[in-house]
Order: structure tokens, then C-alpha cells, then sequence
């Protein structure tokens, strides 16, 4: 029931995930052969590699069975383990977010904001929302006939939506986009903190845990602020919420703002760039969902699949149990491959292809279960605005140079998309 | 009961909106289907949370 060395090797190699092919090829391999078996690369604790869709969502749907806090929630060495186990008093985490929980805290630190997040609230930012988009669009057209659709558009949107709904000053989202990009680029050396490839190592956590200091000594101040000056935005939410009468711990309150103000953006910003990067690339596609707006949610749908940012979440087993007909021990450490799922032949026809009209596309991209991802409302809606937008806009649109992808293992996606196009 | 308006339930973890009247045909669910005549052990089709975990809604 192990994998091959190979194998193990390369789906935890950051450097595949940006090649692509070869990740899709070793969870191609997989799902065909050993759907769940066990990988044990050299500086890792072994751990089972969970690569059917129908698995991954056995694994997640029992969140009291399969833990998210228990262990490192990400993919971790045993190297970098122990520095941060060190550096944290004994827990496996740098921060503490609803990523890193469990119940009984998950849900009372989720409800806080799950009001917030809910569709029918999300609805007061759409005319808000719709202007951002405009004015991105609008900047697009004034470049000319050329841009880095990653850089000049998809990084920034996003980033703007968020850090709007936090309510981080414009004057900032430099230094937040820089700062995202350096925790979720640990392991680029165009994007890290350090300039090298260190993850893994003690010298990668030090880089890491000076991000996660920066990203806390900024939003300390904004929590005394909103305490002081309470206003309509998320901040306030996390800075003035209580947890069965107490306010929120420090780390817990910082870890909050932390997930809000990266997750919250990079992802859909990944997804934005990949979907233009597959229009471009498919001019059927393109084609298509230009002359019928009313394929947009699923062009939305279909590059969340597509992308999928988010590339694994560890899960720990709390007791014995079966999953796919394979027996796992309690205390049994499992990445759950969300590209995997979202490409598995069980459930997907032509996975490999992109297709606005997928129908339908049940993806596990945002996750599944209690964990399922918070800001998946906003994503969805911050993508249709902008298709809404730009697409009636877009005259054509065609690769201008080969796009690149993030070197990561965890949250990633296009890091250029280099394009021509005519707008009117 | 066919007289009665259409109502909306809402998956309290992740969101999800069940509208009567639209139903959901991916899953099956012809529009029109009641929320009561959708099976005991039917679970959200975005995250998993059974049916008892659904509020009604008003939008």
C-alpha cells in the first residue's frame, strides 16, 4: 500500500504543481492504481495521499472522526515540525484559524463571521463590488492591447474586495498582497521572504513566522482601533467578538484577520488569472460564454474545478477507521488532494477538458463538511461581477508569452498570465 | 399545500439556498418539489449537512 518514491516525491514537489502536467500526471497514476495508499518522502512523517473525489469527501464529511488541529493542517517536514512545535509551546501550528480547529471552538469561532458570509448579506456589497470591477476593466482597456492579466488585474481586484470588507486603507494592499504572497510563496524563491528554496527547513519556518509577525503586529493595532472606533466592516466583527462571553484570544483574533486577509484574496485571485489563462487558450470556450452571459456561473464554476488554488488540507484520524476500503490507524496523518478530486474520471467527464458547460460540477474545491471554505459566497459573486464586466467588453483575447504558475504545494495558482487583446 | 407560497431553506454551515420553486435539478429536485417531500436523509449538495440543518429563510 505504498507509493512509489517517485510518486511521493513528486506530489509534494512545489515545483510540479507549477509545471502542472506533472501533477495531474502522478494523481492520474494514482486514482488508477493506488486511489489510497501511503507516502513516505525523506523528511516526512508518512501519511496517506487521498486522491478520490468520493474519499476526499468520506474523510471531510466526518470532521469529528478526521481532525484538522490534531497535527500540522498543512503538509509539513518533520524538520520544520519540530521548529515550529518549538517556537509554539508544543502545538503544530503558527497560527490558530478556523483551519487549525476543531469542535467545540470550530463552531463558535465560525459563527462569529457566518452571518457575515452568508449569501443574503453579501448581496448589500454587489453595487460596490460591480464598481471595483469597473474600474479594474477600465484600467485594463487604458494599457492598450497588452497586459499581464495575473498582475495588472487578478491579483488586485480580489485584493481590493477584501481589504475593503476588512477594511484595510487602500494605502496598505501593497504591503498585504506582498505579505500573502510571501506566506503562500514560501517555497518560490521570486516570492518568498528569503530569496531561496527553504521550505522545510528551520530557516523556512523563521522566514514564515517573521510574515505571520508582520501580518500580526499590523492587524493588533487595527483590533485596539475597532475596539476604540467600532465601524461597518469585518474588523470590527473579530475585533469586538466574543467567545462565550470573552473576547477572542490574541492568536486566535490575529489568526482570524490572517486567513481574512490572504485566503480570502489569493484564491480567488488564482482562479481569475487560471480562468482567463483557459479562455485564451480555448477559444470555443471564450467564444461561447461571450455570446451567452448566461453561461458565466458556469464559466465561474468551471475555473474554480479548474484551478482549484487550495491543493491539499491535512486531515489527522481520531480513531481507527475505513476509507475506500483501506484501514486507517487513529492518529493517521492524510492530505486530502483537492486537484485530484476535481480531476478524478469517476465523476468528471473529460476532466482534463475546461468546459463552461459542465453540468454538473460538483467540485471539491472549497472543501466539503464543516470546514467548507467561509468565503466561497464572495469568490463566486466577486467572479461573476467581473465577467459580467469584462466580458461584453473583450473582442478577443489570446496568449501573449506562456503563463507561469506560483511554485507551491499549498495555495497556488498563475502568477502570469501574459495576454493581447482588443476591448472596446 | 399546492396553493401555499414557495419557501426557502438555508444549509445553516455552509449557505446553501434550497427554493422551492426553482428546486434543484442537479440533484433531482424538479422545481416545485416541497421542502417536505425531500427525503429525511437528503444532505446539502455543497457541504453535507443533513436536512435537520436547514432554517427557513426569508429573502
Amino acid at each position: 500500500m505504498r507509493i512509489s518514491d517517485e510518486i511521493a516525491r513528486t506530489i509534494i514537489d512545489p515545483y510540479a504543481y507549477a509545471d502542472g502536467k506533472r501533477i495531474d500526471d502522478a494523481f492520474a497514476q494514482l486514482r488508477r492504481e493506488l486511489p489510497l495508499g501511503v507516502a513516505q518522502p525523506e523528511g516526512f512523517d508518512p501519511f496517506w495521499v487521498v486522491t478520490r473525489h468520493a474519499d476526499i469527501l468520506e474523510v471531510e464529511r466526518q470532521n469529528d472522526l478526521f481532525h484538522n488541529g490534531d497535527r500540522s493542517a498543512t503538509l509539513t517536514t518533520i524538520e520544520a515540525d519540530r521548529k515550529v512545535r518549538e517556537m509554539m509551546g508544543g502545538s503544530p501550528h503558527l497560527v490558530r484559524s478556523l483551519v487549525q480547529m476543531d469542535n467545540p471552538d470550530h463552531m463558535a469561532y465560525r459563527r462569529l463571521t457566518q452571518g457575515w458570509f452568508m449569501p443574503q448579506n453579501l448581496r448589500k456589497l454587489e453595487d460596490r463590488i460591480r464598481e471595483i470591477a469597473r474600474g479594474f476593466i477600465d484600467r485594463m482597456a487604458a494599457q492598450g492591447d497588452k497586459c499581464d492579466f495575473a498582475r495588472d488585474v487578478a491579483f488586485l481586484y480580489p485584493l481590493h474586495v477584501v481589504m475593503e470588507v476588512i477594511g484595510v486603507p487602500e494605502s496598505d494592499e501593497p504591503r498585504m498582497l506582498k505579505l500573502t504572497q510571501e506566506l503562500f510563496g514560501s517555497a518560490d524563491p521570486e516570492l518568498n521572504r528569503s530569496g531561496s528554496n527553504d521550505q522545510g527547513t528551520e530557516v523556512g519556518v523563521d522566514s514564515i513566522q517573521s510574515v505571520v509577525m508582520d501580518f500580526m503586529t499590523y492587524f493588533n493595532a487595527m483590533t485596539e482601533d475597532r475596539r476604540a472606533n467600532p465601524r461597518d466592516d469585518l474588523a470590527s466583527v473579530i475585533a469586538n467578538g466574543q467567545i462565550e462571553g470573552q473576547p477572542l484570544g490574541y492568536l486566535e483574533a490575529m489568526s482570524y484577520y490572517i486567513i481574512a486577509a490572504t485566503a480570502g484574496h489569493d484564491t480567488t485571485s488564482s482562479t481569475t488569472a487560471g480562468a482567463l489563462w483557459a479562455l485564451a487558450a480555448n477559444p470555443d470556450q471564450f467564444a461561447k460564454v461571450k455570446a451567452n452571459p448566461a453561461l458565466i456561473p458556469g464559466l465561474v464554476e468551471e475555473s474554480i474545478r479548474w484551478v482549484t488554488p487550495v491543493k491539499h488540507f491535512m486531515r489527522t484520524a481520531t480513531a481507527d477507521a475505513e476509507v475506500g476500503g483501506q484501514k486507517i490507524a487513529k492518529g493517521d496523518w492524510m492530505m486530502l488532494c483537492y486537484p485530484s478530486g476535481n480531476r478524478d474520471e469517476a465523476v468528471f467527464k473529460d476532466p482534463f477538458t475546461f468546459d463552461v458547460e459542465r453540468s454538473p460540477n460538483k467540485h471539491v474545491a472549497f472543501g466539503y463538511g464543516a470546514h467548507v471554505c467561509l468565503g466561497q459566497h464572495l469568490g463566486r459573486m466577486e467572479m461573476r461581477i467581473l465577467w459580467e464586466e469584462l466580458l461584453p467588453r473583450l473582442q478577443s483575447v489570446e496568449l501573449d508569452g506562456e503563463p507561469r504558475n506560483m511554485v507551491a504545494n499549498f495555495v497556488c495558482g498563475p502568477k502570469a498570465v501574459p495576454i493581447r487583446f482588443k476591448m472596446n | 399545500m399546492a396553493d401555499e407560497p414557495y419557501k426557502t431553506w438555508q444549509c445553516r454551515t455552509c449557505g446553501y439556498i434550497y427554493d422551492e420553486e426553482a428546486g434543484d435539478p442537479n440533484e433531482g429536485l424538479a422545481p416545485g418539489t416541497r421542502w417536505s417531500d425531500i427525503p429525511a436523509d437528503w444532505i446539502c449538495p455543497l457541504c453535507g449537512t443533513p436536512k435537520s440543518d436547514f432554517d427557513m429563510i426569508e429573502l
